[in-house]
């Protein structure tokens, strides 16, 4: 959509993102931090971060199902295929604005919930009995803590060229649940 | 790694996660060279005769903490210094 389009229709927002998911997600960031910052030597605060976690993403997947439109994996969750596809098309800068999630950021929502998800069980799990002080668990609870590390890096990447190149603050629409209302070249 | 560790240590001073810091802990890890340090096993074997079950002993600064498990069976974890063998009160003294 032309830079003019744009600016005709920047007054004209509609909602987007629930209360909730826009709770959700800032909790969550807040805490991974919380948890990564803790990871060496503040035992009580990391694991308190990592309960918190856990609960958030439970919460997140259950209204994942029941959540309002756009909270919804089955609005935003798309098949490899099509993840590829839009890729390929933001490399050749193509690519179409989405109201809701878009085919990349979903598949980047599903890694980062089950990448957080998982490192979160395996924490626990080194608290337990059977792996308390247990070297390979350790080895798979910082691999995948790295992970998401690398993942949030990513994230916060394509959230970046979004904003960039559909010309409008996808932080600021997490934060106010507000985005630009669909033009006719958009997926909504 | 070692820079990582620094960042995370800025990280947790800039938002106070870890509430007024506890009274400072008993003594300190060792500083002197590796070929100062008692060996491991001379810590295992003594917490052994103790009555724990050790699960492992890592090395931590110049500390040693260990994973094991007491005579009633519970979860201990425990810090000490690498040269002396002396227990530290903070089970993590060796990470911070």
């Amino acid at each position: 959509m032309s830079a003019v389009m744009a600016d005709c229709m920047a007054d004209k927002r509609v909602r987007v993102w629930d209360p909730l998911v826009r709770l959700f997600h800032w909790s969550l960031a807040l805490s991974v931090i919380v948890a990564w910052a803790t990871s060496e030597g503040w035992r009580a605060s990391h694991e308190a971060a990592g309960y918190v976690v856990a609960a958030l993403v439970s919460a997140r997947v259950a209204w994942g199902f029941v959540g309002s439109r756009y909270a919804r994996f089955g609005q935003f969750v798309q098949p490899p295929a099509i993840v590829a596809r839009y890729l390929k098309a933001i490399a050749s800068g193509g690519e179409r604005r989405y109201l809701g999630h878009n085919p990349a950021g979903a598949a980047m929502i599903v890694a980062l919930l089950a990448g957080i998800g998982a490192t979160a069980v395996t924490g626990w799990l080194l608290t337990t009995d059977a792996f308390w002080g247990s070297k390979p668990m350790e080895l798979v609870h910082s691999l995948f803590g790295n992970g998401i590390v690398a993942l949030a890096c990513l994230h916060v990447a394509g959230v970046a060229l979004a904003s960039w190149r559909h010309r409008e603050n996808l932080v600021r629409a997490m934060v106010t649940g507000l985005k630009r209302a669909p033009g006719p070249a958009d997926v909504a | 790694m070692k820079t990582g560790t620094k960042i995370r240590a800025s990280l947790v001073a800039v938002l106070a996660v870890a509430a007024a810091s506890p009274a400072v802990a008993e003594g300190k890890c060792s500083t002197a060279p590796r070929s100062n340090w008692q060996p491991k096993e001379a810590l295992q074997q003594r917490l052994e005769e103790g009555g724990y079950r050790v699960r492992q002993i890592k090395v931590e600064g110049g500390c040693y903490e260990v994973y094991a498990f007491d005579k009633n069976g519970a979860r201990a974890n425990m810090a000490y210094n690498a040269e002396t063998l002396e227990k530290l009160a903070d089970p993590e003294a060796g990470e911070k």
